[in-house]
């Protein structure tokens, strides 16, 4: 599986329009007919810690090239304008001298001879010129000084990348060649691992992965915006690229913030840090103030704000209310801004019942997504081999139980957030008389009942079933009396009557995998839009009638029987509306599960192998590359067809 | 480094005097120096003497000396503990200033408040809304504190 490596490092979607390889519309997917969903549809790439450097050099080269100056100052304007090659352009172009005062360019001053004598203004002892070092605005001193001075401001932080000459009121910026020609190799170890993460963090296209110990980073192939996306490192771990907690769609980033805030064990920093420090408005980091006045500058970013109002201090003055009396604070206290505060932590308190409950699930679904990991693991190292004995199948055709293991993960992780979400999005009493949010409750509740219960049943078939099945075979006779050579083995696992149950297993296991995911893809969806938008238009539909209102459990039955292919459910369950309906909630709920099943399979498959970058073949589990093919490659097997017999 | 700086900057003190400051070593510690300001002329602070305490860190002069006020002031950027709001005592720090430099700034400061900046918002705000009374209270504190 050489070529796996295609689609783990480069995650392309079907919508983005500039990325090279994507061609709209070739394998029938119209990215117009959802664009609610296709704009959270992520295309990144993974990039290593070597790769960082080469593209930090990339952009380097660009810059030095089309500007036509030094590196040094190349990562000056680099780092002023984010990392952002165009904007470097723009401003550059835009007004030269205005950007390089800004950012402290200037021109190489000429040195004088070395041959004499000069005093260092920082140790005051004379050194010859010649061993002396400047930054280009040629303000002198001795190497131990430079040392000192950059050694300080490494061991400062960051800011160190935008160091200026030591001369009061010189603004030079202090090329990366003279910090790293006088610093010690600790110290200069530490400057570039500044500049290689201010690369990453300052640009808004990359994002380190947050699993411990992994130094990839994650690159947004389009703009980028402020919604969750989902990504995936080649690390294994997934985590939201918006806001570095795990991937946690379709829940908005807002929302896991507060869940994972309330669910934080260490409550105690917290509070201490809530009570002692406030986040700087621009980078965020908590800061304590321990002494001096209101004007705060921030020792990360240099940041200058106001204490009291946090409005960055140069916004700050006359017309704000004076620097000593900040009136925004007061007027907030005014307003009751800090009141509504402690309302909400009291009303927080008042429901902890309530949130026990989501809480409870939430943990669990969480703990049973760990052994669903595990389990994974284990069939991967172990039971494959073992069933594959049993049933004369070669691993890699075995490879659907792993999918079956994949999706169920995945399940869980979407699931657990679902009780997250439900937590935030429905206040403790609804009152009888708002229809609209108990409609969209129950509408809510019973989208998660349904996808729980298929994924319940989707677990129990690949853990359960499976072993059973796998213990059946064992029990089987004959089989332990399998000859060196293996001959009795092979005879007992391709009897028809093993064939037949292993093939009706694997069919009814592919099928539940597929049915699982897609009502976990719709799930997604659907939380995506909006319950109310959702609502509105199900209400907008004008038919619905009472023989359509098909019993979810029977549904699912028939599904999870496995008794009939994706595609015969997907026609037995789009039946016909022609009646009126009145839409309850409950109404709203069934058809619900009807559009889930009218929402055409076959768009979304296509579109999910698309992401994939290959479709799996659903009789013989090959993959195929080729999208626009539709038969496997392998058997012949037609594509969306139902599966033939062998 | 720290120490050898510090010796050169207590030569040069002592050769070239500043008119309105003086500053030494107050023990045998050469980290912790004591300093005496004189009231500019043009001040209310005129006739005043005020003694500030100067530490030194041990990574002196890549970061900034301590100073404080030991006598009380009346001033916007100077609070009741002695404490200095001035930008080259901290984020605006080089390592090429020096404690004569620092003492000048002071003396400054004094003559010129910043009251957009201020570290005492009530003095601050008297010193922009009623100039003749923040002289007075100044004047008032430098002869109770800062006088024989």
């Amino acid at each position: 599986m050489e070529d796996d490596s295609d689609y783990e490092d480069s995650y392309v979607a079907s919508d983005v329009e500039d990325y090279p390889t994507s061609e709209d519309g070739d394998y029938g997917y119209d990215p117009q007919t959802e664009p609610e969903i296709s704009m959270r549809r992520a295309a990144y790439t993974v990039l290593s810690e070597e790769e960082l450097k080469l593209r930090q050099q990339e952009a380097l080269q660009q810059v030095m090239q089309v500007l036509s100056i030094s590196e040094g100052e190349a990562v000056r304007v680099l780092r002023h304008c984010k990392w952002d090659v165009n904007r470097v352009n723009e401003e550059w172009f835009a007004d030269t001298e205005a950007l390089r005062d800004k950012i402290g360019l200037v021109d190489e001053q000429p040195t004088g001879s070395g041959r004499r004598k000069e005093s260092c203004g920082i140790c005051f002892d004379e050194f010859w010129v010649s061993e002396m070092h400047a930054a280009p605005c040629n303000h002198s001193f001795c190497r131990g000084c430079w040392k000192g001075y950059v050694h300080t401001a490494i061991s400062g932080g960051p800011a160190v990348l935008s160091l200026r000459c030591p001369l009061p009121d010189c603004s030079a910026a202090v090329p990366a060649a003279l910090v790293t020609a006088v610093s010690d190799p600790k110290h200069r170890e530490k400057y570039h691992l500044y500049s290689l993460r201010s690369f990453v963090e300052d640009n808004q296209r990359l994002e380190w992965c947050p699993a411990p110990g992994c130094e990839n980073a994650v690159e947004a192939l389009h703009e980028v915006s402020n919604e969750a996306m989902d990504v995936t490192c080649r690390c294994g771990s997934s985590f939201c690229f918006n806001c570095k907690e795990e991937a946690h769609r379709p829940v908005d980033c807002e929302t896991v913030k507060k869940w994972i805030i309330k669910n934080s064990a260490e409550s105690e920093n917290l509070n201490w840090i809530l009570a002692n420090t406030k986040p700087c408005p621009k980078c965020k980091r908590p800061i304590e103030k321990n002494q001096g006045c209101m004007h705060m500058s921030c020792s990360q970013c240099k940041h200058e704000f106001c204490w009291l109002c946090l409005a960055s201090w140069q916004e700050h003055g006359e017309r704000t209310g004076g620097f000593y009396n900040c009136n925004k604070y007061e007027s907030a206290k005014k307003r009751g801004d800090y009141d509504a505060e402690s309302l909400k932590r009291e009303h927080a308190r008042v429901s902890l019942q309530r949130y026990m409950h989501y809480y409870q699930r939430w943990a669990e679904n969480d703990r049973a997504r760990s052994q669903a990991l595990s389990s994974k693991a284990e069939a991967n190292d172990k039971k494959l081999e073992v069933l594959s004995e049993f049933v004369a199948t070669p691993t890699s055709q075995l490879k659907f139980i792993l999918d079956a293991w994949a999706q169920v993960v995945e399940c869980r992780r979407i699931l657990k957030w679902t009780y997250a979400y439900g937590y935030y999005r429905f206040g403790d009493n609804i009152p009888d008389e708002d229809t609209a949010q108990k409609q969209q409750q129950g509408f809510f509740e019973f989208n998660q009942g349904q996808a729980e219960m298929f994924l319940e049943k989707l677990n129990g078939v690949v853990e359960k079933d499976l072993d059973n099945l796998v213990e059946e075979f064992k029990r089987e006779p004959g089989l332990s009396e399998v000859a060196p050579d293996g001959s009795v083995f092979v005879d007992q696992a391709s009897s028809p009557e093993r064939q037949a149950v292993w093939s009706k297993f694997r069919e009814q296991l592919i099928g539940l995998t597929e049915v699982t995911r897609m009502h976990f893809v719709k799930l997604v969806q659907e939380l995506e839009k909006g319950l109310d938008q959702l609502l509105a238009f199900y209400s907008e539909q004008p038919e619905a009638e009472a023989e359509a209102e098909v019993e979810p459990a029977a549904v699912s039955t028939a599904e999870a029987s496995g008794s009939a292919t994706p595609a015969q459910q997907a026609t037995a369950k789009a039946p016909k509306r022609s009646k009126r309906s009145r839409i309850s909630s409950r109404a709203a709920a069934d058809k619900a599960s009807n559009s889930a099943a009218a929402f055409s399979l076959q768009e979304a498959d296509s579109e999910l192998e698309a992401e994939a970058g290959y479709w799996q073949c659903r009789r013989c589990t090959v993959i195929n590359r080729d999208l626009n093919s539709q038969s496997c490659s392998m058997c012949a097997q037609n594509r969306r067809g139902p599966i033939s017999a062998s | 480094m720290a120490s050898k700086r510090i010796q050169k900057e207590l030569q040069d003190l002592q050769r070239d005097p500043p008119t309105s400051c003086s500053a030494g070593p107050s023990g045998d510690d050469m980290f912790h120096w004591q300093a005496t300001i004189m009231g500019p002329g043009d001040s209310p602070f005129s006739g005043a003497v005020f003694f500030v305490n100067i530490h030194f860190p041990p990574d002196y002069p890549f970061k900034p000396p301590k100073v404080q006020f030991q006598t009380r002031v009346y001033h916007p950027n100077i609070n009741s503990q002695g404490s200095i709001c001035l930008d080259i005592l901290k984020e605006q720090w080089s390592p090429a200033l020096t404690i004569s430099k620092v003492l000048l700034s002071i003396c400054s400061l004094l003559t010129d408040p910043n009251p957009d900046d201020p570290l005492v918002p009530e003095i601050a705000h008297i010193y922009k809304t009623d100039r003749p009374r923040y002289e007075d209270m100044a004047r008032e504190w430098a002869r109770k504190y800062a006088m024989g």
